[in-house]
């Protein structure tokens, strides 16, 4: 259930992102903001749950961004894997960590797109290098906006948290 | 077997998270994406909430430009009614002051056009057209600038009236509407002899001894002829109208309009001296006049 309802809040999150950004700037720049959820999956999920969970959305990404099925999924996953190896390495606790992550994580799977796709598509298709500081911008702003994403998945969380018997506070 | 499947199992989930997805990408790669049934419905959940995001800032936008951003408006708005409104009179004194310029250029050119006169110009500053008194504008030269009783005023359009009374600085000019004014005038078509007599209210003037056989139609012009030795010669008086020929008399009846609307006149031209000899654009070639 509780994977169910990340992924929902992933694609409630790609709405809102693709409708608001219609609306500030008019596509001169782009968000992630679903890969703040994988970060947050990484961090805090377990790891059946969190990899389901990652890889939903994934398939979000993909579906939103129309990229080929696959692509976003399997980056989400290795996304996840890879920022659960960095937070068992660093703690990561406070808002900024988890900007950065977020932000880092959104660069991770831009430029995993690129790659991947690059690899398999038709050179004359596959997106150029000249996207890097698109790219870029849209790590940092995902980034930046992360922390409202990680306030979302919280209170997702909360629901589903049990008050252990008999505690007292 | 089953022990290490259960031992590694979410190993073994991740991986086939990674490589499921891994798989379908490259097998899809060449192709042109097409979306199922399930994601156009996982599509069709994000248009709600697209849609209300788009209702919301709308409203926003529209609660801002409408109501928030309109703060100062009625101020600028007054600012800028308080600056047409100036904008306005400045205009109508610009008006004003080019139809004055036009007026004044119209009378040079009447008063070049007949050299041998000579002219006093002068503003109508007050206007009396009692119904029961006389009809009679005031200009602003008197006896000091050489303006004196019975001196005929004029315009570029024709006949004003004469001069009926003088002080130093102003004079009272009697038109040719007044009942007590009378012009002797010739039918500019045809020289036939006539007068132009006023009935004591603007605009309307009556044609007197205009004989029956003379060759007259509605809208002739009819010039001063000079005979009555007030107004120079070929100075227009006004047009014919409503001309009546009775089956017995003398004369004819007919009513002339005069040429120039003394209700409208702001400058006028005093003749104060003339020759006999007119410009030959307003003589005719037999006539002949005599300077008072």
């Amino acid at each position: 259930m509780k994977p169910l309802l990340h992924i929902l809040f992933a694609l409630l999150l790609s709405a809102v992102q693709a409708a608001v950004l219609r609306w500030v700037g008019g596509g001169s720049f782009s968000l992630m903001l679903p890969a703040a959820c994988v970060v947050y999956l990484a961090i805090h999920a377990a790891n059946v749950e969190g990899s389901v969970g990652a890889a939903g959305v994934g398939y979000v990404l993909d579906l939103t961004a129309g990229t080929t099925k696959g692509l976003m999924t399997f980056l989400a996953v290795v996304a996840f894997v890879l920022v659960r190896a960095v937070n068992a390495a660093v703690d990561v606790r406070g808002r900024w960590g988890f900007a950065a992550l977020s932000a880092a994580t959104t660069l991770l799977l831009s430029v995993g797109a690129l790659v991947l796709v690059r690899m398999a598509a038709p050179v004359e298709v596959a997106p150029g290098v000249r996207l890097l500081p698109r790219m870029l911008l849209e790590a940092v702003l995902t980034g930046a906006a992360s922390p409202l994403v990680l306030g979302g998945m919280k209170r997702i969380d909360g629901l589903f948290r049990r008050e252990d018997p008999g505690l007292l506070r | 077997m089953l022990q290490l499947l259960k031992r590694y199992r979410e190993l073994i989930l991740v991986v086939i998270l990674l490589l499921v997805p891994l798989g379908v990408f490259f097998a899809r790669s060449k192709k042109p994406a097409e979306r199922s049934p399930v994601d156009r419905a996982v599509i069709w959940l994000t248009s709600p909430i697209e849609k209300a995001v788009a209702w919301t800032v709308t409203g926003v936008l529209n609660g801002w430009n409408h109501y928030v951003a309109l703060r100062g408006a009625q101020e600028r708005a007054g600012e800028l009614s308080r600056e047409l409104n100036l904008l306005r009179v400045e205009k109508q004194q610009l008006l004003q002051e080019r139809a004055e310029v036009e007026r004044l250029h119209k009378l040079l050119a009447f008063t070049q056009a007949s050299p041998t006169r000579t002219y006093v110009g002068a503003r109508v500053v007050g206007i009396q057209l009692a119904p029961t008194g006389l009809q009679l504008l005031v200009i602003d030269r008197g006896e000091e600038d050489g303006v004196v009783r019975g001196k005929p005023v004029v315009t570029a359009d024709g006949v004003v009236g004469r001069v009926h009374g003088a002080t130093g600085h102003s004079a009272e000019v009697l038109v040719v509407a007044d009942r007590n004014s009378s012009i002797a005038v010739r039918v500019d078509r045809t020289r036939a002899r006539a007068n132009v007599r006023g009935m004591g209210k603007p605009g309307a003037c009556k044609l007197d001894f205009a004989l029956r056989s003379d060759d007259v139609i509605e809208g002739d012009l009819l010039v001063t002829s000079g005979t009555d030795g007030v107004f120079p010669r070929g100075v227009p008086v006004g047009k014919v109208s409503q001309l009546k020929k009775a089956g017995n008399g003398l004369f004819l009846d007919a009513m002339v309009i005069p040429t120039v609307d003394v209700t409208r006149v702001e400058e006028v031209l005093v003749v104060t001296s003339w020759e006999a000899t007119l410009p030959d654009v307003m003589l005719p070639a037999a006539t002949t006049g005599k300077s008072p």
